[in-house]
């Protein structure tokens, strides 16, 4: 468990500092960073994320609306290509 | 059908049902980019909020997802007072209404964690944006990993640009 701990402590320490920044914010919540989680938020783009922050609370729900649309759509078509 | 999100938020706000958005329409109003297929509610669990509830869907056809068709279900007061958690299929679209969520709690434990947000011009309670990073945590399902770790990185990104 404390080797775990170590582990956890040393790979936060090892973050560069945007990832020090999340970790500061996350705990201002309390809530601990977690090594898992924070090797998966590599991969989240966040330029998507800073565009949905300047939308406003209509305008997201409005492209969640239309986005689950054209999924459904696309959905459709497929289906129809495969005959069912 | 693909969920039509204006109008179940629409219908359970005119009817003064009283409901906590959570799940991903929660997490879009907080400004995910991750699509979601369904609508989450955490639902009060009063006699008369569950009346309410139960006559606002009652048009909407609500019928257990997933179940065979021509079972006798119904979703009225009853029904929901002797269950806690229906994933139902609507006109509406799939909805999950939850008495009670993993790592959150009921209506009355969450609602000290919710943001009014004011959405297609009606007033909708929104489970925080901590609070539902804590809650997906506490689910502990491999499939929300990526789910959290995109809301933590909101919560970050939020925090830099206020």
């Amino acid at each position: 468990m404390l080797t775990r701990e170590r582990a956890r402590c040393a790979s936060l320490r090892a973050m560069p500092a945007d990832d020090n920044d999340d970790a500061a914010i996350l705990r201002k919540y309390g809530i601990e960073p977690d090594p898992v989680i924070e090797a998966y938020k590599k991969h989240v783009d966040r330029t998507l994320l800073r565009q949905n922050l300047r939308r406003s609370m209509d305008e997201r729900w409005k492209v969640l609306a239309e986005a689950t649309r054209l999924a459904e759509e696309m959905r459709r078509a497929g289906a129809r290509a495969r005959g069912r | 059908m693909a969920a039509d999100f204006a109008g179940v938020v629409g219908a359970l706000a005119d009817a003064g049902v009283e409901v906590i958005v959570i799940g991903g329409l929660a997490a879009q109003a907080h400004g995910s980019a991750r699509l979601t297929q369904d609508s989450d509610f955490i639902y009060r669990r009063t006699p008369e909020n569950i009346a309410r509830l139960a006559a606002t869907l009652a048009p909407h056809h609500p019928y257990l997802r997933g179940a065979p068709p021509g079972l006798p279900f119904r979703f009225d007061p009853e029904t929901i007072t002797r269950g806690l958690n229906f994933t139902l299929t609507t006109d509406l679209g799939d909805l999950d209404l939850l008495g009670e969520m993993i790592g959150g709690g009921t209506y009355e434990q969450l609602i000290g964690n919710t943001v009014d947000l004011s959405v297609f011009g009606r007033a909708v309670r929104v489970l925080d944006l901590p609070a539902l990073i804590r809650a997906k945590r506490a689910a502990g399902r491999p499939k929300d990993l990526e789910a959290v770790a995109e809301l933590e990185a909101l919560l970050a990104e939020s925090e830099k640009s206020d």
